[in-house]
């Protein structure tokens, strides 16, 4: 099979008698490499020898270089940072791209160096080697497999050492076990335990238990009213409850229409809005994304994830996109002080699917608004 | 806008208190404001006041040139060519004038921002008090001063109301339909102010109540640090963040190294 049988390893005292060169070709032939034509490349001392080190040297003298201007740059340079409104922020910004710059360029001299040392200077060597032929010989093949098999027989797993195969079978299962914890574990929370309270069902849109209704607030706290927006526009807004700005299914988007848009409202949701405002949830129905690209001429909301879009003057449809069930329209109404609240909470699960949901069992329907459905 | 038509009287009595009292204060008003004309000599309307008459007669007749064949004689607007301009007022008029957009070349799905049309502000002005003048609607401030704006806020508040068009670092974004919300390097103070004020073409309005002016100048210094800003990497790659830049980094300095290791090798 291999080479190395026709050639006799040499003894000690034959190897003590080789030169360097000898031993090196010795080496090479032992591995089945025939070295043709081997020798050094130059005259040493010769005109064109000392060439060949300068042209190499060149690389890691620019090596050295580029390192040192990185020291320097590292240590010296004004790299705090500036604002974009201030003259010196170029400074600033290169920094980063410098430091880059130089030690990559370091490092890359470097090579070049090492690959111009076999380029230029190593020894020029033709070599040959015998291709390999074939898979391991057959003395190999059973040798090793009877290895192996006996080594398992006579530790005795296959018959007998009971205890040490359960304990093994233990330590393997508890390992499964705790790898696929993490995606299947979240199954044994009950999401229904609160019953008709369950988080899915409810939101923290929900009246109080004393029946205290919930005002909207914008995102800094303060009650939205009425006049805070103008027509054509958009406000996300919050329950003004704690925790009612950070509730990952309390978003709704406040719309105040045009006055001269015809608005068509969807089955029973009549009296949902007020006057032109209309709240509806801001949670995409698809897969929870928040939607919020509105288009005021088209009455479109786009969600950024999958390019949903809600039809704001017809209820929010799911006109295109993978979306499709409606988004939830929140109830809202006007108190005496003039803000903002929502008369209940939304009439049907907010954000996407889940088996259990209301969402979107009833078939579609709208009217235009004024007119019974 | 003090009340809003179309609300629900489904509560008796409270519904009665609200409207007596709607009608007691239309009342009051109606006096003041028959009390105000009456001491007030006859002018023109609020919007016109800071503007003399000469500017909108030149406005006047810069738009029976340049905007009269697509929105009309009275801003009415013409069917299937321009939109009504009634109500459009002063801030959206210049936001269009002064990025270029209108007059527009082409009807298309969205008006490119391009060249403006009118290279002297003075007919920008003029043609903006005209507009305002006959339909009224949204004024800009005079002055966009953001050097004390807090830009942190400002991110915020973009991040809320902004971004999800215009992208977190203004790149701009695709709509529906070939519209698209423009990148906003280009966009100068007054322009991003009357656009929020405003809400020119598919954006919605942002009124002084719901971004209050400091607002908006924190929004548009955020803006300001973010499209100036020299990025510290050198090349951007559009702003896009670290999913684009680990990709080029993946194939471009992989590509590069195993063209320099194969051309290296078959020198050898």
């Amino acid at each position: 099979m291999s080479s190395h049988k026709t050639i006799a390893v040499p003894t000690s005292d034959e190897m003590a008698g080789m030169t360097q060169e000898e031993l090196a070709r010795l080496g090479a032939r032992l591995d089945g490499v025939e070295l043709v034509e081997y020798g050094p490349r130059f005259e040493p001392g010769s005109p064109a020898e000392k060439r060949a080190e300068r042209q190499v040297a060149k690389w890691f003298f620019l090596a050295a270089l580029f390192a040192l201007a990185f020291v320097v740059i590292f240590i010296v340079w004004p790299a705090g940072y500036e604002d974009p409104f201030s003259s010196r922020q170029w400074i600033y910004a290169l920094f980063t791209p410098l430091l880059g710059i130089t030690l990559g360029a370091a490092i890359l001299c470097l090579g070049l160096g090492v690959m111009s040392i076999a380029r230029r200077i190593a020894p020029h060597e033709v070599a040959v080697q015998q291709r390999h032929v074939g898979g391991s010989a057959e003395h190999d093949q059973k040798t090793v497999g009877a290895e192996l098999m006996d080594t398992l027989d006579k530790t005795g797993l296959k018959t007998r050492r009971g205890m040490l195969k359960t304990s093994l079978l233990l330590a393997g299962g508890g390992i499964a076990t705790a790898a696929v914890v993490g995606p299947i574990g979240g199954l044994i929370k009950n999401p229904w335990a609160k019953g008709d309270e369950s988080d899915l069902w409810v939101t923290p849109w929900r009246p109080a238990a004393d029946g205290t209704k919930v005002r909207m607030t914008f995102q800094d706290g303060s009650f939205v009213r009425p006049e805070d927006l103008a027509v054509g526009s958009m406000a996300t807004v919050f329950p003004g409850v704690p925790g009612g700005a950070t509730a990952s299914d309390a978003a709704v988007m406040l719309f105040r229409l045009r006055p001269n848009e015809p608005i068509m409202i969807r089955n029973g949701q009549d009296g949902f809005e007020y006057g032109n405002y209309y709240a509806y949830s801001k949670i995409c129905t698809h897969v929870g994304c928040p939607v919020s690209l509105y288009e005021d001429q088209t009455g479109r909301v786009l969600c950024p994830c999958h390019q949903s879009q809600f039809d704001v003057h017809n209820g929010a449809k799911p006109v295109f996109g993978p979306a499709t069930r409606p988004l939830p329209q929140l109830p809202i109404d006007v108190d005496d002080e003039g803000y903002f609240f929502a008369t209940s909470d939304f009439i049907e699960p907010v954000g996407p699917g889940f088996w259990e949901s209301t969402q979107g069992s009833k078939p579609w329907g709208s009217h235009p608004k004024g007119e019974n459905s | 806008m003090t009340h809003i038509s179309g609300g629900r009287f489904r509560r008796g009595s409270k519904a009665l208190r609200r409207a007596s009292a709607l009608v007691a204060l239309a009342l009051a008003l109606g006096v003041l404001g028959l009390g105000y004309s009456a001491l007030v000599p006859a002018g023109n309307t609020a919007a016109a006041d800071s503007v003399d008459a000469d500017t909108i007669a030149h406005g006047k007749d810069l738009y029976d040139r340049s905007c009269i064949s697509c929105h009309g004689a009275n801003l009415q607007g013409v069917d299937g060519k321009g939109p009504s301009l009634i109500g459009a007022g002063q801030a959206n008029t210049y936001f269009q004038l002064a990025t270029g957009r209108m007059p527009a070349k082409a009807n298309t799905a969205e008006m490119p921002r391009s060249i403006p049309f009118f290279s002297d502000e003075k007919d920008i002005d003029a043609i903006a008090a005209y507009v305002q003048s006959i339909g009224g609607g949204a004024q800009l401030p005079g002055s966009f001063d953001i050097s004390n704006a807090d830009v942190a806020k400002g991110a915020e508040l973009y991040r809320l109301n902004c971004a999800s068009c215009h992208n977190f670092t203004g790149k701009g974004g695709a709509l529906s339909q070939g519209k698209f919300a423009p990148p906003l390097d280009q966009a100068t103070n007054a322009e991003m102010y009357a656009a929020m004020l405003a809400g020119p073409e598919n954006m919605p309005t942002f009124s002084e109540a719901q971004l209050t002016p400091s607002e908006k100048l924190d929004i548009i210094k955020y803006v300001r640090a973010s499209t100036d800003s020299v990025s510290p990497g050198g090349y951007d790659l559009g702003g896009f963040g670290p999913a684009p830049e680990g990709l080029i980094a993946f194939l471009v300095g992989m590509g590069v190294i195993v063209s320099i290791t194969l051309w290296s090798g078959s020198r050898s």
